[in-house]
């Protein structure tokens, strides 16, 4: 069956502010004049203002300053009868042309593979869909090849499994396309021994230090995948309390796989992760990237019981009772000593007997 | 009258049925949820009146209670076979005009189109146990889909899932029939009464 209507163009793609005429002709089949039809953009009926009757079975529709698409699958530009019915439609691309991705930023996970990220150009929304490639050669020789696996580190990303040398360099770019046109990013160029990362610590251990309060041991094993590598590690340790999110770093943890955190607060659950940073990888001095941190373990530091409402002074209560005694006793020394430089414990001893008498008389009235 | 069902037919008919309501149930929510993804991303009004879209098989069906039990099964049978083609189509189409970007919708619906091969599947699995021949698929495959303008495979596809959503509903009852016991025997019914 003939279709009932032909919309032109059909589905053209526009720059935004573009302006375009359309034409909805009925078939010869169908009994419909001009004036028996109405457009509609994305379901919203166009102002009858902007229709023209091109013949007795033709009407336009001038459309000006088009926006960006609603839709990426695009606009819905459609002819009907004036009952309501579809005639004919059209799909209009209105959007941009596609910026110049930036900010390409790779790594390798323990050397076996390459992820690359980026970001699609200052202004982004297109609203068109835009399609992005990335590719990477050797940089001497070599063909272009096209990454297959995307959106494995975000939207903007790619993941090269296998298949990469070491010890060369590799020319990476991305290109973007859409209906609009192309854009290719700038090459950047990487060894993939400069952009290695490996996996977090495993085995992260938080322990107390026997009783001390203000103290935690932390513990870990090196990641295992890098140790067929000639390669160092250095970590980072960070840290928080339970009901905060603010993290403390221990930055000068160096190679070692355990530190001691100190100047904690006593009975307080702590967070604490550690990550890794290869380096010196076959040798070379250069760093490399952060890894993930580890998954969180918490421990809290221990706090010295009191009891309430005990008579006898413990702990830090004998201190400060000791000190009052020592106050008065020095109080003393100055009425009672006078001119006696020589303070002795005999002193302080008849001084204590001194005050037990005291105390009896005190008792007894 | 045809003669009664064996005791294990029967019970393994009532199970098949069974199990195909809740997969048609199933599908039915799933198809709605796409349905109302699908507009979204299409720029549709989803009440839109859709012109016949060939190929595509008509859930309205007039003395369905007439219907006998082979008829139910084949017709189902034919209408899901329909529908994985028509949905392939759809599935391929989504992919040539937005890649991979929106993924949602592209795994939404090659969700569907799973369920709707396992309920192909099922059905065979009744015809099979009611001792007839589950009918070959024609020819290679499906016959190729209409080359259709952006706007109207947007359309068609409204009406692929509008019409498999009736579908869904129809098949439950279908089932649903199937799965009744004969009152007269005492057991399900033999396909040719049901």
């Amino acid at each position: 069956a003939a279709d009932p209507a032909v919309i032109s163009p059909q589905d053209p793609t526009l720059l935004i502010g573009s302006s375009l005429v359309a034409t909805c002709t009925v078939s010869p089949d169908f009994p419909l004049k001009a004036e028996d039809l109405y457009w509609t953009l994305n379901g919203r009926r166009l102002p009858a203002a902007s229709y023209a009757a091109l013949g007795p079975s033709t009407l336009s529709v001038a459309l000006a300053r088009l926006n960006g698409s609603r839709q990426q699958s695009g606009d819905n530009l459609v002819c009907h009868s004036r009952d309501g019915g579809i005639l004919a439609g059209s799909c209009l691309y209105v959007g941009l042309p596609p910026e110049k991705p930036v900010n390409i930023t790779c790594w390798s996970k323990n050397m076996k593979d390459l992820t690359c990220k980026w970001a699609p150009g200052t202004e982004g929304e297109t609203f068109l869909h835009t399609n992005y490639t990335l590719k990477y050669k050797r940089r001497w020789y070599g063909q272009d090849n096209t990454c297959q696996e995307y959106h494995t580190a975000g939207t903007y990303s790619c993941h090269i499994p296998k298949d990469l040398a070491l010890f060369t360099p590799y020319e990476i770019w991305v290109e973007a396309s859409n209906r609009l046109g192309v854009a290719v990013s700038d090459v950047v160029m990487l060894d993939i021994l400069d952009v290695v990362t490996t996996d977090p610590p495993s085995d992260v251990h938080v322990s107390r230090v026997g009783d001390l309060e203000d103290q935690l041991s932390v513990r870990w094993s090196s990641p295992p995948a890098l140790k067929d590598f000639l390669f160092q590690a250095k970590y980072q340790i960070q840290y928080r309390v339970e009901d905060s999110s603010e993290w403390k770093v221990v930055d000068d943890v160096g190679n070692q796989t355990s530190c001691r955190l100190a100047g904690l607060r006593p009975g307080t659950v702590y967070f604490v992760q550690v990550r890794c940073n290869p380096f010196s990888i076959y040798g070379s001095k250069k760093a490399g990237i952060w890894s993930d941190w580890s998954n969180p373990t918490a421990a809290s530091t221990p706090r010295s019981e009191r009891v309430a409402g005990g008579c006898d002074p413990k702990g830090g209560e004998q201190n400060t009772t000791l000190r009052r005694e020592l106050k008065q006793f020095f109080g003393w020394v100055k009425k009672h000593a006078y001119g006696c430089s020589n303070l002795g414990i005999k002193l302080y001893d008849q001084w204590r007997v001194w005050l037990q008498k005291s105390h009896k008389t005190r008792n007894q009235v | 009258m045809a003669a009664a069902d064996s005791p294990s037919t029967a019970l393994r008919r009532r199970d098949l049925c069974s199990r195909g309501i809740r997969l048609a149930g199933k599908m039915r929510a799933d198809v709605v949820d796409l349905l109302d993804a699908y507009v979204e991303q299409q720029g549709l009004d989803a009440s839109a009146s859709v012109a016949a879209v060939e190929g595509l098989p008509l859930a309205a069906v007039e003395r369905w209670d007439e219907q006998t039990g082979a008829q139910r099964l084949l017709e189902n049978l034919a209408a899901y076979r329909a529908f994985r083609a028509l949905l392939a189509q759809m599935l391929e189409e989504q992919r040539e005009q937005l890649g991979e970007a929106d993924a949602g919708l592209g795994h939404a619906l090659a969700a569907v189109l799973l369920q709707v091969s396992a309920f192909a599947y099922h059905l065979e699995e009744l015809l099979r146990l009611e001792s007839r021949g589950v009918p070959s698929e024609e020819g290679d495959g499906p016959p190729p889909l209409p080359h259709l303008s952006l706007f109207e495979q947007k359309l068609r596809g409204l009406g692929v899932l509008r019409e498999l959503a009736q579908w869904a509903v129809r098949s439950v009852r279908d089932l649903r029939q199937l799965a009744k016991p004969n009152p007269a025997a005492g057991t399900a019914p033999s396909l040719a009464e049901s």
